[in-house]
């Protein structure tokens, strides 16, 4: 499959090969590890889970490989090690939630060389802006309806379709990204000059911000209905950066910072169960006996952990609630410590540096504003669990990408993983760095062009 | 768009500078305070949960161990005391959220395999899997031990054997007491309610009452007395007293009696094996507050007992202006009396000062700690606390000791089997005021064999009950020691 030929994508996939194999060993490893810590034995699965592992390892890299040759070589390895540590820390928590975790990732990388098999033109998802609109509307409020919706935690957030049970806002904010990069492309422009004069401002014509509004609010306001207030202050974000990134204008910043504080001062005074969140992040000791418990555990665990970490198996993170989940940072800073926990830091650093990478790259607007929105989603999802677990910022529950349990999750993140190393893919086709050949859709559609002509050689000649 | 690209890359890296700078506050800058924080069970489920090495006596009893659970139970080992409550007192207990107590709290380390030379060792057992816990050794003797619980069967009060030469404690007893098992259960709320129980029961069971409690010692005192006097030169063997029944000191009207009112005198020996109180109240008064003070303070009394088990507490008798303003509390403070406490280990550590030509060595029940391989970690080596006496005056209060024995107090109850002679001295603490109904201590402190000690004791019977508080040291206290001492010269 590989383009021999080809030095550039040569190196960049042997980089990640090898990348990706040190991931493996180092999820293998500390797999071990914790094993031994917690139970004093080498995993009796060891030989299985080591197949498993490097088979779901090397189908991701040879999807790679096959599909998107010349994309950066640093995501997916990056991505492979989150998910392993992930894994360590889930399987060290629950056995059982450990199993369904390796089917989460076997759909995870799935789903991954899906898209990148699927999607080999990413510009010409462009075209789909308002299909996507309506699929994150239609996500969005999945879980509302009455029989399959139903609430979890606190947060109206999941659908239950037969067996399976997922939550559609993972996806959602794909496809508002996919809506968002679409849509700004096309009106940047426009919105950025601003014909509609008010008193001495310039601002957009309100029938070129109107989508965008729509489509934020909807979807915060369906957030905040479901009381899912970590998703509303991501699609917020991805908003704010998006249209800053696209019109390039500071004052849509600072107007979007100015809603923010709006939006946020009116959500305290409107909701109890945010002043509460405001209240035991100033103070989770004095409530500790209620709301205030799960932090102060995240507080022990890391203290405990202190600069190297209790070891893998030998510390008591179970003791958190949700370390499963959203709280698995802390279950990190308590068995890996402060030199653990600072890896998953620099780990989204990286991504985020290769993901910003791709977006200045490429030339062409829709793909350079999907990069940034990917790349939003998945930095400030990191910076707000975990800002929110280690206090920086109010606690609002959402998922570690890549690290936490969750199939809906990992999932949508592989799915985010796939589109940004389709950009970059692209972006290296066309910057030449290797060959712009033709896709296997395309392939196909020129043999079934061909065959049509050698059937049917007068539509040429009455197309002509 | 690519500027504002990389704008953006600067704030998410400061982001993430910012939670880099917060986990280095919580992890490293606050993690002394988190681990303190007494809500935070990490340290303690640890500790609860790991193997933890033996506490055994001198002869290899196990007297605490941690036994595997059953799997799918909560905690992987559970804390037993093999001997019930034979050595609550001694070895303390272990809880789950209420801490240790006595050797299982000062040897934890030990216990838990957590002083440097183990944790250097253990990288060692990183590979071959073992744990590094240790033993601790204690001095005490599992059969003196039970002789000493069985001798002061349900009768509150304590029991102290040392060995004179090097303050080795062989057995410490005190009645009540609790079994160390209850409390060491893996229901934390279940240790809690058990430990609020036995500590509202009056006769205290989980203090050791034996070396954390002080109580009046009555004539037992009476050697301090004359060994204070025989030192200065104020009395000799030959001293003589007049015959009286009872003594007016100074400062007051309300004369000092001989016990039971009797007519007492006679020389040295002979007021001291009957125990006339009148001879050593006069002593007392005599030499003046700054000598017997002083003479007290050789003994160490006022000083926290140098023990190696926690929260030992200090004997009393007063201070020198306290004595100027009230002669006759020095009288009386003289046998025993009036505000004198004596912890019963210090009463014990007289003894064996006695026994032992003068000098008062510390008294230690940690004999040795070992690592997992039987290294020894730690020895106790004997060391001198006090010199309280003179050499002289040892030999003649040992000879006064025997004529207790053999003439005076203890007559009726201090022959010990196969002809050992033992030395003693008896006490009845009176605690209740003229009017009142009778109310005493029983004491003796006790060593033999005379001539060469192997161990000196102290018994102390509480009196809390009529039997007690009618009797004697010698009628009640003697037989005990006796038993006791029978048991551990049989060996």
């Amino acid at each position: 499959m590989t383009d021999t030929t080809n030095m550039i994508a040569a190196r960049r996939r042997s980089t990640e090969f090898r990348l990706v194999l040190m991931a493996g060993l180092i999820t293998a490893g500390a797999y071990t590890l914790a094993s031994l810590g917690q139970n004093s034995v080498i995993p009796p699965r060891i030989l299985p889970f080591l197949a498993a592992l490097l088979l779901v390892l090397m189908s991701a890299h040879i999807g790679v490989r096959w599909l998107a040759h010349g994309a950066d070589s640093t995501l997916l390895p990056v991505a492979t090690l989150l998910n392993g540590i992930g894994y360590v820390m889930i399987a060290r928590l629950s056995e059982r939630l450990a199993g369904l975790q390796t089917t989460w990732t076997f759909v995870g990388v799935a789903a991954f060389i899906g898209v990148l098999f699927v999607i080999q033109r990413v510009n010409d998802l462009a075209r789909y802006k308002w299909t996507f609109f309506f699929i994150s509307a239609g996500l969005l409020l999945l879980p509302m309806l009455p029989g399959i919706g139903f609430s979890s935690g606190g947060a109206r957030i999941w659908v239950s379709v037969g067996p399976i049970n997922f939550q559609p806002g993972e996806f959602a904010k794909i496809a508002l990204a996919l809506f968002f990069a679409g849509y700004l492309a096309d009106n940047r422009e426009l919105i950025a000059a601003g014909t509609w004069k008010v008193g001495r401002f310039y601002l957009p014509e309100p029938r070129h911000l109107l989508p965008l509004l729509a489509a934020w609010g909807f979807s915060v306001v369906v957030m905040v209905g479901q009381k899912d207030l970590g998703s509303s202050l991501l699609f917020f974000t991805l908003f704010i950066v998006m249209v800053w990134v696209a019109t390039e204008k500071t004052s849509f910043l600072v107007i979007g910072m100015g809603l923010f504080v709006a939006g946020a001062t009116a959500a305290y005074f409107m909701f109890d169960h945010v002043q509460t969140r405001v209240a035991i992040w100033l103070d989770p000791w004095s409530r500790y006996q209620g709301k205030g418990y799960q932090i102060a555990q995240a507080m022990y665990a890391l203290g405990s952990g202190g600069v190297a970490g209790t070891g893998l198996g030998l510390g008591d993170p179970t003791r958190i609630p949700e370390a499963k989940n959203d709280f698995i940072f802390a279950a990190i800073g308590e068995e890996l410590g402060l030199f653990g926990a600072t890896a998953i830091l620099i780990a989204f650093l990286l991504m985020i540096g290769a993901g910003l990478r791709t977006a200045m790259r490429t030339t062409r607007p829709f793909e350079k504003l999907l990069a940034v929105g990917l790349t939003t989603i998945l930095g400030m999802q990191a910076f707000i669990i975990i800002g929110g677990v280690i206090r920086v910022v109010p606690l609002t529950g959402i998922t570690l990408p890549f690290v936490s349990y969750g199939g809906s999750s990992l999932v949508a993140n592989y799915v985010l993983l796939a589109l940004l190393i389709r950009v970059s893919d692209s972006s290296a086709r066309r910057l030449g760095e290797i060959p712009d050949t033709a896709t296997f859709g395309e392939r196909f559609a020129t043999r079934l062009a061909q065959r049509r002509i050698k059937r049917h050689p007068e539509e040429l000649e009455a197309m002509s | 768009m690519n500027l504002r690209i990389r704008r953006f890359a600067v704030v998410l890296i400061v982001l993430y500078v910012i939670l880099f700078a917060q986990l280095n506050f919580i992890q490293v800058g606050q993690k002394t305070t988190l681990d303190a924080d007494t809500r935070n069970t990490r340290q303690t489920v640890r500790d609860f949960n790991d193997p933890r090495g033996d506490i055994r006596t001198s002869d290899d009893v196990v007297i605490a161990t941690s036994v595997r659970n059953v799997a799918g139970s909560e905690f992987d080992w559970q804390r037993t005391y093999p001997e019930g409550d034979l050595y609550s007192a001694i070895t303390g207990y272990f809880t789950f959220g209420y801490g240790a107590t006595q050797i299982e709290k000062v040897q934890n380390d030990v216990l838990a395999g957590r002083t440097i030379e183990q944790q250097l060792k253990g990288f060692r057992s990183l590979f071959n899997g073992q744990d590094t816990t240790g033993t601790v050794e204690t001095t005490i003797d599992a059969d003196i031990q039970q002789a000493a619980k069985d001798a002061l069967g349900n009768r509150e009060g304590s029991v102290v054997v040392i060995e004179p030469a090097t303050g080795a404690v062989k057995a410490m007893w005190s009645w009540p007491t609790f079994d160390t098992n209850l409390v060491a259960v893996q229901d934390s709320k279940l240790a809690g309610d058990i430990l609020n129980y036995l500590d509202d029961i009056p006769g205290k069971p989980l203090l050791a009452n034996a070396y954390q409690e002080r109580y009046m010692p009555g004539s037992t005192f009476k050697v301090i007395t004359t060994a204070a006097a025989l030192d200065d030169g104020l009395i000799t063997k030959e001293s003589t007293w007049a015959d009286e029944s009872e003594f007016l000191p100074p400062q007051t009207i309300d004369p000092i009696q001989n016990y039971a009112n009797k007519v007492c005198g006679g020389d040295l020996p002979e007021v001291f094996r009957r125990s006339c109180n009148t001879p050593f109240a006069r002593t007392a008064i005599e030499l003046g507050p700054e000598k017997m003070v002083a003479a007290a303070t050789r003994f160490g009394i006022g000083e926290t007992i140098p023990f190696d088990l926690p929260r030992a507490t200090s004997s009393q008798f007063g201070d020198v202006d306290y004595f100027t303003q009230n002669l006759p509390l020095l009288g009386i403070g003289g046998f025993g009396q009036g505000n004198t406490q004596m912890v019963p280990l210090h009463m014990a550590m007289v003894a064996a000062s006695i026994a032992h030509g003068g000098v008062m060595m510390k008294p230690y029940v940690i004999g040795a700690t070992y690592d997992h391989d039987a290294g020894v970690l730690q020895r106790t080596v004997p060391t001198v606390w006090k010199t309280p006496m003179t050499p002289a005056t040892s030999s003649l209060l040992t000879e006064l000791m025997v004529g207790v024995v053999n003439e005076g107090t203890a007559k009726c109850c201090m022959r010990l089997v196969n002809g050992i002679q033992a030395a003693a001295k008896t006490g009845t603490a009176q605690l209740n005021a003229a009017d009142e109904p009778e109310r005493s201590h029983a004491w003796i402190i006790a060593f033999a064999p005379a001539e060469t000690p192997k161990y000196a004791i102290v018994v102390m019977l509480k009196g809390t009950t009529a039997e007690i508080s009618e009797g004697t040291g010698g009628t009640l206290a003697g037989p005990v020691a006796k038993k006791v001492l029978d048991v551990a010269l049989a060996q």
